[in-house]
């Protein structure tokens, strides 16, 4: 075929779906120094401390004053059974861990109670100079500072006493499979994926993929990735669930806005010690041309599949050009899998509540939905709706709707912590 | 229309390198600047940290002679090749998909190219774009041509194998590592691990080849120990320093030529650790080999003599006498006939020698590795 035939060469296009996916743009040194995050459990979103607030009711601060008390006295047991001279190894070092787990609570509840003395402190100098006027404006001024920065520490404080889940720190792998919709829902789920790879470069996270199946127009009908930094998994984990995309497909002649779905899984990452993986557990597939093996053969297909023999879980991964590479992103892929199922099982166990809650982790959920004629995204769970769906997908506001879901959850968190028995 | 040039980064003047390669395949006279070997091994270990989304990756080489085989990735991209001529190409190529790794053809050849330009062009109907490729669409063409008609190994038409988590330049000359023997370094990683002496001793990988093996246990070394790998084959040896030098492991690897052990004469009874996949296949099992190993790989690397045994058995003789106490090897065979005559062997006719010796399998089940150690 020739250059005269021009109208044949987007056909060309189309039907070379190898071209396009092709990433051969390595970015070198992929991890971007991050500085850790101090105290990172109680960071709170921006706008946390006002909205939380009308919470903070009386009731509460009465239930959190009665845990703090505990702790103390917790603490102050402990202190006191390590001075002891008596007391056995184990039991030193068992009441010296709690102590370290204990202690950032400590610390905030010892600012605390400064405070708290220093504004009696002030409440009776009040009392003692109603009749300097000066006087008693200065120590009006210095109250307000101080019963302000109370607050701030009892809102620490119920943060930290606020359940954790201890997954929040690490990183993801995330998986997106496009849904109903075929073909659109393919190049949605690569839209999507995308989407998360500039929020993630964004946050300075680390984002390698791990494994690609294209559609034959170069959507992805399954993509996952590993993302890696701090916190990942805190952030990402609601946004495991349906995302619907409702659009004039590209391939649609007759402008008709269709409806298709993708669904994401966003799951901690873990590693074989996490999941207590045993090699004698493992089935690993490998691509062979048959016969001998060795020096016998040259093969170029380098896909492995692991099987898990005890759960049946299978992983293939057949998106590195190095069979070990492939092996070595199916363990992890696995091991997160692993953990995933691990984890449902200890919350069934533990609450209903949660399930309830967002980010139960019901993959069939519908969270949320992209309008493109409309220009739109909502999510459904906290029904905030943004009109900027271009900026969405390229990552820069998924932090609002983010944001928004972990003020929900810590809501949700308070109105239980409330309800439960101190 | 005009044609648009998509990566302006391309046309950036690329630092001058052009020496850098003389090592492997001329004999030119100025040895590479250690810098930019290392600005190489960086390139290289980092390839496969990929995105998705695009970020011009930085030049790579300067200006070498076009005449020389450099391995596909390394070359400059200092041709240029329309959208539409690539896209021939390629829909020409795919029709022959049955053999084929298309796609990392394509990867070596654009490599920091982003295909969304690519669909960009489509777009603007526009395909007279010119994009930057490592090599000219001519040349595509005829390399897909020996791949096809003549069977010529894919790892040599890019002149590359991703093995392990390494990158290793292979040329005609030279056995293309093979995925199995990357289970080797995994058994001298679990020897380290339970015996933290034997990591800062002195390992060997006779046979080198490419060097995979030497440097896959280069790597999971670290700071300690040391390796020597040996070949016969000079392209093996100019191969394996190729190798090393890329991955700026020079001063931990030394590459010496000769038959077997007698690159070794001087640390006799002094080694932590001895590796090889020697050749082992019989004789008459060469001519009914893959076309791709039997046509284009080198006799050398393959012809294990009658049984395919001579080389194995003259090493186990060898590990004893050069293995120090406690000292680890490991040995890949052709199968279980071998493993089960080597082990035998070793028990019967060289008792007392060695202690836990073992097989060990593939991932197909196959049993493939003789390992074991050197009596105390
Ligand atoms: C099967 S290849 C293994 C290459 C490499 N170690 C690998 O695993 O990819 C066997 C190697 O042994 C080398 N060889 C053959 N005869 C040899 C000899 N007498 N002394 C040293 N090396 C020899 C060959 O040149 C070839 O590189």
């Amino acid at each position: 075929m020739g250059r005269n035939s021009r109208s044949l060469w987007r056909t060309l296009m189309w039907a070379a779906p190898g071209i396009d996916a092709l990433r051969t743009n390595p970015r070198v040194g992929a991890s971007f120094p991050r500085p850790p995050v101090a105290k990172a459990s109680f960071s709170l979103p921006r706008f946390c401390s006002t909205e939380v607030e009308p919470h903070f009711s009386p009731d509460l601060i009465k239930i959190m004053e009665q845990r703090l008390s505990a702790i103390e006295h917790r603490s102050a047991f402990l202190q006191n059974l390590i001075n002891q001279p008596e007391a056995s190894p184990t039991e030193y070092s068992r009441a010296n861990k709690e102590l370290r787990k204990l202690r950032d609570s400590m610390e905030l509840i010892n600012e605390l109670r400064t405070k708290q003395k220093e504004i009696d402190g002030l409440k009776t100098m009040m009392d003692e100079n109603v009749e300097d006027r000066d006087m008693l404006g200065m120590v009006t001024e210095e109250l307000d500072e101080a019963v302000k920065e109370e607050k701030r520490l009892q809102q620490l404080l119920l943060q930290s006493l606020l359940p954790r889940d201890d997954a929040d720190e690490r990183g993801s792998i995330l998986e997106v499979r496009a849904g109903t919709g075929g073909e659109e829902a393919s190049l949605f789920a690569m839209d999507i994926f995308k989407m998360y790879e500039r929020y993630s470069q964004k946050k300075g996270w680390k984002f390698e993929v791990v494994d690609i199946t294209e559609s034959d127009l170069r959507g992805y009908k399954e993509a996952s990735a590993a993302i890696s930094g701090i916190g990942v998994y805190g952030k990402l984990k609601f946004e495991s669930g349906v995302h619907r995309v409702q659009r004039v497909p590209v391939t649609e002649k007759s402008g008709r806005v269709h409806t298709s779905a993708v669904s994401v899984a966003i799951l901690p990452q873990a590693n074989e010690v996490d999941v207590q993986l045993r090699n004698e557990d493992l089935r690993i597939d490998t691509y062979r041309s048959g016969g001998s093996g060795g020096q016998h053969a040259n093969t170029t297909n380098s896909a492995v599949r692991i099987t898990h023999i005890p759960s049946g879980m299978v992983v293939s991964i057949q998106d590195e050009r190095s069979q070990h590479m492939n092996k070595a992103k199916a363990l992890k892929v696995l091991c997160a899998r692993l953990y995933e199922l691990e984890r449902s099982r200890m919350h069934l166990d533990r609450s209903k509540l949660r399930s309830e809650q967002i980010g139960s982790g019901d993959r069939s959920e519908r969270i949320r939905t992209y309008n493109f004629p409309q220009g739109r995204v909502t999510d459904h769970r906290v029904g905030i709706t943004h009109h900027a769906i271009d900026d969405m997908l390229q990552g820069e506001i998924l932090d609002a709707f983010i944001d928004a879901l972990l003020l929900q959850q810590e809501m949700d968190a308070i109105a239980s912590f409330s309800s439960s028995d101190p | 229309m005009k044609p648009t040039t998509l990566r302006p980064s391309f046309t950036r003047a690329w630092p001058c390198m052009a020496s850098n390669f003389s090592t492997f395949f001329f004999q030119l006279p100025p040895p590479p600047p250690l810098a930019h070997a290392r600005n190489i091994a960086h390139q290289v270990r980092h390839r496969r940290i990929h995105s998705s989304l695009s970020a011009p990756p930085p030049p790579l080489l300067a200006s070498s002679p076009p005449s020389q085989p450099l391995p596909l990735f390394l070359r400059p991209p200092k041709y240029t090749t329309t959208v539409l001529d690539l896209l021939e190409w390629h829909s020409w190529a795919k029709s022959h998909r049955r053999l084929c790794r298309l796609n990392w053809l394509m990867e070596d050849v654009l490599h920091g190219f982003d295909p969304s330009l690519m669909r960009k062009a489509v777009a603007r109907d526009d395909p007279d774009v010119i994009i930057s490729s490592r090599a000219d669409v001519q040349e595509l063409y005829s390399l897909w041509k020996q791949r096809m008609e003549e069977r010529r190994p894919f790892q040599y038409i890019v002149g590359c194998e991703h093995w392990r988590d390494l990158i290793l330049c292979v040329r005609e000359g030279v056995l293309i590592p093979r995925p199995e023997t990357a289970i080797i370094v995994d058994l001298v990683g679990d020897a380290i691990s339970k015996d933290e002496g034997l990591r800062e001793g002195l390992w060997v990988d006779l046979g080198t080849g490419s060097g995979a093996i030497a440097i896959g246990i280069a790597k999971i070394l670290g700071n300690y120990g040391s390796v020597i790998a040996t070949d016969l084959s000079p392209v093996a040896i100019q191969v394996a320093s190729f190798n090393v030098e890329i991955y700026s492991l020079e001063d931990k690897i030394e590459v010496r030529e000769g038959s077997w052990l007698e690159p070794l004469k001087g640390v006799e009874g002094k080694v932590a650790g001895l590796v090889s996949n020697p050749p082992y296949i019989p004789s008459d099992g060469i001519s009914g080999l893959q076309a791709e190993v039997g046509r284009h790989e080198p006799r050398l690397a393959l012809d294990g003599g009658a049984e395919g045994m001579d080389d194995l058995l003259h090493l186990c003789n060898g590990a004893a006498s050069m293995l120090k106490p406690g000292g680890f090897f490991a040995f890949e065979t052709n199968g279980e006939k071998q493993c089960k005559f080597l082990v035998d062997y070793m028990q019967n006719q060289l008792p007392g020698s060695f202690c836990n010796v073992n097989t060990v399998s593939d991932f197909a089940g196959i049993q493939r590795f003789v390992i074991g150690f050197r009596n105390r």
